[in-house]
């Protein structure tokens, strides 16, 4: 029915590669953990406490910590290059606005197809967009972390607070041998 | 695709009313649409629209790399036909579309939060040939040219990119008139060059600014004959605090109305000394930045304490267009989304010589 009219979301044929999530560690002792993190207020903060507990309770051995310079797209190519060379495990973060989580979980996805296990953590305020992108990006159902919005308007304390409570979550993205196996 | 039960076969449909009511359903069956109806766009039609232009039908004129997106002239051209453009319309939609991609912000501008609107300001003798509002009610509604050309953009984004909302799109609340922003500069009742010879291009030629913007605000100034009441009026309304987003300043500009352009030019002032007046005067106190809770960041620099502080980025930074009706002094503030000022440049529109020559004239 119907079959004259023109479909116009029908472009230039540059769809997703395949995908699968890397192998996952048994533990991140004695592993560099790596630290995407974008402009968003307090991403870099946050990501740092994580660097930090890692490093003190969970026995990694280095932090490797750069941040993107544009909250839209994914991180250029010589960060993630960086990352996926200096890094045994990325965390990414903090996707906490419209076009920040969704390119927060494309950074996720494109370290993951470079054989470096990630974890994205994004607020809870933005699981559509970050979904919409999984799905952009050929991995529907992709896995991340989601912590409770705000982040931007948390002082010191308060950021420390939400890298302890998400610790478990991401100790386990990283590590769990089940969420590798389901992808 | 299966007809609803409740839908008889528009092939079945001897009145071609109900055939097209049919079409429009499938449209909006097929999520292409931005709410309201939008037009079949078919292979004659996409190739009358690509006989306006010179570009090539696959020349890619929009990415998203973070979306794996690409989009080409021809899909470009069937969202215009959509939108409800003519064909002559096509080349400023094109025009418009390039401007937007000048500016810094775009990228982020289609997916955020603020939900920001393109502003598109037409200038040259196209606005007389495709009836382009430049006077009363210039923001709309009313004109096709000005809705459809505005509606193109958001269809072009939507299918184009795949970015719709409540999924990539994620507006907190958006803002009236996000896709329908189209207005010619009212030139004739300007007192001075067009807004396009700002951005670079010959006064004459047919040209396209654009910029995102959060809002428009109403300025009305009726009472006086001084400028700088009616500049200090402006001034007011720039330097609210709530389009403060921090990191330095906000962003502003004004579509004039040809009383208060009309006020300046009798008085002598260049668009220049308007800019700077504003930008001298669009100041807060920084204890009022600070008592709405703004107070961080450069506001707080030591160096600075005790002096006002500026709103505007910089004086050639406020954009000023004349536009609308001689028929009472009021203004429309307009705010750029994020920290981008317009990024000061204008697009030729490209008209097709050979669709030049066959309109004898009159369309380019």
């Amino acid at each position: 029915m119907f079959d004259s009219i023109i479909d116009p979301t029908i472009g230039p044929a540059d769809g997703p590669g395949p995908f699968s999530l890397s192998a996952r560690p048994d533990s991140l002792s004695g592993l560099r953990i790596g630290l995407l993190a974008n402009t968003k207020r307090n991403a870099e903060q946050f990501l740092n406490e994580v660097g930090k507990i890692l490093t003190e309770q969970y026995g990694a051995s280095a932090v490797v910590a750069r941040k993107k310079p544009d909250i839209t797209s994914t991180a250029p190519e010589p960060i993630l290059d960086d990352l996926a060379a200096g890094s045994d495990v990325v965390v990414v973060g903090v996707g906490d606005c419209g076009s920040c989580s969704a390119s927060a979980v494309a950074d996720g996805i494109v370290l993951e197809q470079a054989g470096v296990p990630a974890v994205v953590v994004a607020t809870d305020a933005f699981v559509a967009s970050a979904d919409a992108m999984a799905r952009v990006r050929g991995v529907p159902g992709y896995k991340y972390l989601t912590v409770p919005h705000p982040m931007a308007n948390l002082t010191g304390d308060g950021v420390r607070d939400k890298a302890e409570a998400a610790i478990a979550g991401i100790v386990g993205m990283l590590t769990s041998q089940a969420m590798a196996a389901s992808a | 695709m299966t007809a609803p039960a409740d839908r008889a076969d528009p092939a079945d449909a001897a009145d071609p009313a109900e055939q097209a009511k049919a079409v429009i359903e499938y449209c909006y069956e097929q999520g292409w649409t931005d709410g309201l109806p939008v037009v079949p766009a078919t292979r004659p039609g996409v190739e009358a629209f690509l006989a306006t232009t010179q570009r090539s039908d696959d020349e890619i004129i929009g990415s998203a790399p973070h979306l794996g997106r690409s989009i080409t002239v021809a899909q470009a051209a069937a969202n215009a036909i959509m939108a409800g453009c003519k064909p002559e319309y096509f080349p400023v939609v094109l025009a418009a579309w390039q401007a937007l991609n000048l500016e810094r912000s775009v990228r982020g501008g289609w997916q955020s939060t603020s939900g920001p609107a393109p502003l598109i300001v037409v200038n040259g003798p196209v606005r007389q040939r495709l009836d382009i509002n430049c006077e009363g009610g210039v923001f709309g509604p009313g004109f096709r040219a000005n809705a459809t050309i505005a509606r193109a953009i958001g269809l072009i984004v939507r299918n184009g990119y795949g970015i719709r909302p409540h999924e990539l799109e994620q507006a907190t609340q958006g803002l009236p008139g996000r896709w329908s922003l189209c207005l010619g500069e009212n030139e004739e009742a300007s007192p001075w060059e067009p807004l396009s010879s700002v951005g670079g291009v010959e006064p004459g030629v047919d040209a396209v600014s654009a910029v995102l913007i959060r809002t428009c605000e109403y300025v009305d100034n009726r009472g006086t004959d001084s400028p700088e009441a009616v500049l200090t009026d402006f001034a007011d309304t720039l330097a609210r605090i709530g389009a403060y987003l921090g990191g330095g300043h906000s962003s502003g500009g004004i579509v004039l109305g040809p009383e208060h352009a009309q006020l300046f030019g009798r008085h002598g002032w260049s668009r220049a000394n308007v800019q700077e007046y504003l930008f001298d005067h669009a100041v807060r106190e920084r204890g009022d930045m600070t008592a709405a809770g703004k107070g961080d960041g450069p506001v707080a620099d030591p160096a600075a304490a005790g002096t006002p502080f500026r709103m505007m980025p910089s004086a050639k930074d406020i954009p000023l267009i004349v536009a609308g009706a001689a028929n009472a002094a009021m203004s429309m503030v307009f705010r750029p989304f994020g920290w981008s000022p317009w990024s000061g440049r204008s697009v030729p529109v490209d008209w097709a010589p050979a669709f030049r020559e066959a309109t004898g004239g009159d369309l380019a």
